[in-house]
């Protein structure tokens, strides 16, 4: 498709409102034999029920759930087909009605919005929407070659078996028509690490400079290790409820404005020329020297079409004018430092060609104008893939409720994982945040769904 | 009735881990792509085009696709060049398991001429530059039945 009839373009609308009302996660480990995949989950559960100061007792939010959304993105992974219906046993859901959703790196932003639309129409009142991904029966070598299978097996997957490859044809080119130094993407990387370091749930924290970014060994050049996000085992579990059972649950529930999907070619190859779709705050003006003339082709290898698609229907659900004003808080699918860039244009943070200055103005750090991947992100915290996605939004519901400091800052969650907190802890809860925004993503962008999170 | 001889090996006691070995294979049909593959043998690339007169897209798929996506039409094989310019490149230090070529290969994107894709192949010889013109090169002695077949070299 790269032409867009009225009816591709028509904005979402809930029947009724969306309320994200509590979240659970368990840390996130390169391996964890210690628990299996039924554990994780049930971990992830009970810290939902347990510790969002609910008003209703966990035993009773069992007997208000009446549909539940799972969310895993390979069985080739955990070796287990029909994983979900494993994991809906052991949690005791049984017999209520459950689907499972799968669109790759995204499968946990698609799962919250197939749980959205089941309580916008009236389907459901209260859904638990339960991610994890088990990564660690293989090796390193062959996981990437299992994430590999997600590309096109026929053309594509036998050149490299490596999504990282795939990704640094994307950086090269991209460096090549914008300009960008490696220091800009080796910046979102040693912010993404610090961020890390102040969460116990976090993988692959660390204090680096943008030197040892550089000097890391290179996986496919441009792109090193530590520019790249984990590979992880664990869960993240978020509730979703109407207004009614919202309010029976919390005092802090948390709209869900808008949550939309949009996707692309699997293969970065048959990426097609067409005109840039336009989000609400460009005019065919932001754009007037890209079209003329170097950027003579949109979305290209540079651009996530299925992002910016996403984005263009959520900021027209949710009425966001300027993302960049109107968000106080920002989770990105930071799988590598280059898409996060690309992902910055396609989100309108800034014009096509612009992106690295949304990382060098500082806006994305915190007490920035717009934080991002406060959490840590793929690259520092996790990508434990099934549970990412929502992992994102369990973190922009605590902090729009201001809890970072209880689920961050409490000694007692550092040893929960066997960790002690860093002396040099701080606080990352966004004062006054009231709107937050999270992307999904998938492929080399085959999926993507941006939500949008509200205080009421 | 014996107990089974197969076992699986116990890599670790607290917890318990075990070893699970998978040796199996997939028999996989190219299915109306195969032309593409054949193609190759006889060192040629084949394309589809869309025929349906209605349709905007005139130009060649490459990887080939039996049906439009813009009109759901058929399409029709034509021969596409053999040459074209380098879109993208990048070295693979690390390849994923069951990568059939060494690390440090190459690999690129390749622009050609009436082709409305961009497709992802490898260098066989040099080094990748933006824009460098390539020449199609072919596996014919021992092929390995893989888009692999093809591959490109400084023209
Ligand atoms: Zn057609």
């Amino acid at each position: 498709m790269i032409k867009f009839g009225k009816g591709n373009l028509r904005i979402p609308k809930w029947e009724r409102p969306v309320y994200i009302v509590a979240g659970g996660l368990t840390d996130f480990r390169k391996k964890y034999p210690e628990k299996n995949s039924c554990q994780l989950v049930t971990e992830a559960l009970r810290m939902a029920v347990e510790e969002n100061q609910l008003k209703v007792d966990p035993e009773q939010i069992r007997r208000m759930v009446n549909w539940c959304v799972y969310s895993q993105f390979a069985d080739h992974f955990g070796d287990q087909l029909l994983a979900a219906a494993k994991v809906h046993d052991y949690l005791g859901f049984d017999p209520l009605g459950n689907i499972e959703v799968k669109t790759g790196g995204a499968t946990g932003g698609s799962s919250v919005l197939a749980a959205a639309q089941a309580i916008a129409s009236g389907y459901a009142s209260l859904v638990p929407v339960v991610g994890w991904e088990r990564m660690d029966e293989v090796s390193t070598k062959v996981g990437n070659s299992y994430i590999a299978s997600a590309a096109c097996k026929d053309f594509e997957s036998e050149l490299g078996w490596m999504y990282a490859a795939y990704y640094a044809l994307m950086a090269k080119r991209y460096q090549y028509e914008n300009n960008v130094p490696h220091e800009s993407l080796a910046k979102i990387a040693v912010k993404n690490h610090l961020y890390a370091h102040y969460s116990p749930f976090s993988q692959n924290p660390g204090k680096y400079t943008i030197d040892d970014i550089l000097k890391n060994e290179v996986v496919s050049d441009p792109l090193t290790f530590l520019e790249c996000c984990v590979m992880s085992v664990g869960a993240a579990v978020l509730f979703l409820a109407d207004e009614e059972t919202a309010h029976q649950l919390t005092d802090q529930p948390i709209l869900l404005k808008a949550i939309c999907g949009g996707s692309h070619t699997l293969r970065t190859a048959d990426r097609r020329n067409m005109p840039i779709l336009l989000l609400p705050n460009e005019t065919e003006a932001t754009y007037h020297h890209f079209l003329e003339g170097r950027r003579h082709e949109w979305p290209g290898f540079s651009s996530f079409l299925a992002a910016r698609m996403a984005a263009y229907l959520a900021y027209h659900m949710a009425g966001i004018q300027d993302p960049v004003k109107d968000f106080d808080i920002l989770e990105t699918h930071d799988a590598f430092t280059i898409s996060d860039i690309q992902t910055y244009e396609d989100i309108g943070l800034r014009p096509y060609g612009r992106g690295r200055e949304f990382i060098d103005s500082g806006e994305a750090y915190y007490e920035g104008k717009l934080p991002t991947n406060l959490s840590g992100g793929l690259i520092g915290t996790m990508h434990a893939v099934g549970a990412t996605g929502i992992f994102q939004i369990v973190e922009l519901l605590w902090q729009l409720q201001g809890k970072y400091d209880q689920f961050h800052g409490d000694p007692k969650m550092w040893t929960r994982y066997g960790k002690t907190k860093p002396a040099d802890w701080k606080s990352l809860q966004v004062k006054k945040a009231r709107r937050a925004c999270a992307i999904s993503h998938a492929g080399t962008g085959s999926h993507v769904t941006c939500a949008i999170l509200e205080k009421p | 009735m014996e107990w089974p001889t197969a076992r699986l090996e116990v890599l670790n006691e607290e917890p318990l881990v075990v070893k699970n070995p998978k040796t199996w294979y997939h028999i996989h049909s190219y299915g109306g792509w195969g032309r593409f593959f054949k193609g190759l043998r006889q060192k040629i690339i084949m394309a589809t085009r869309c025929t349906n007169p209605t349709c905007g897209e005139k130009r060649l798929w490459l990887p080939p696709r039996s049906e439009c996506p813009d009109c759901w039409h058929p399409m029709e094989w034509f021969e596409a060049p053999q040459v074209g310019t380098i879109f993208t490149h990048s070295v693979v230090t690390y390849p994923g398991e069951l990568f059939k070529l060494p690390p440090g290969t190459p690999l690129i994107s390749v622009e050609i001429e009436g082709v409305c894709t961009k497709l992802m192949s490898w260098l066989k010889e040099g080094q990748p530059l933006f824009g460098m013109k390539v020449k199609a090169v072919f596996n014919t002695e021992k092929p390995t039945n893989t888009i692999l077949d093809l591959a490109w070299v400084p023209a």
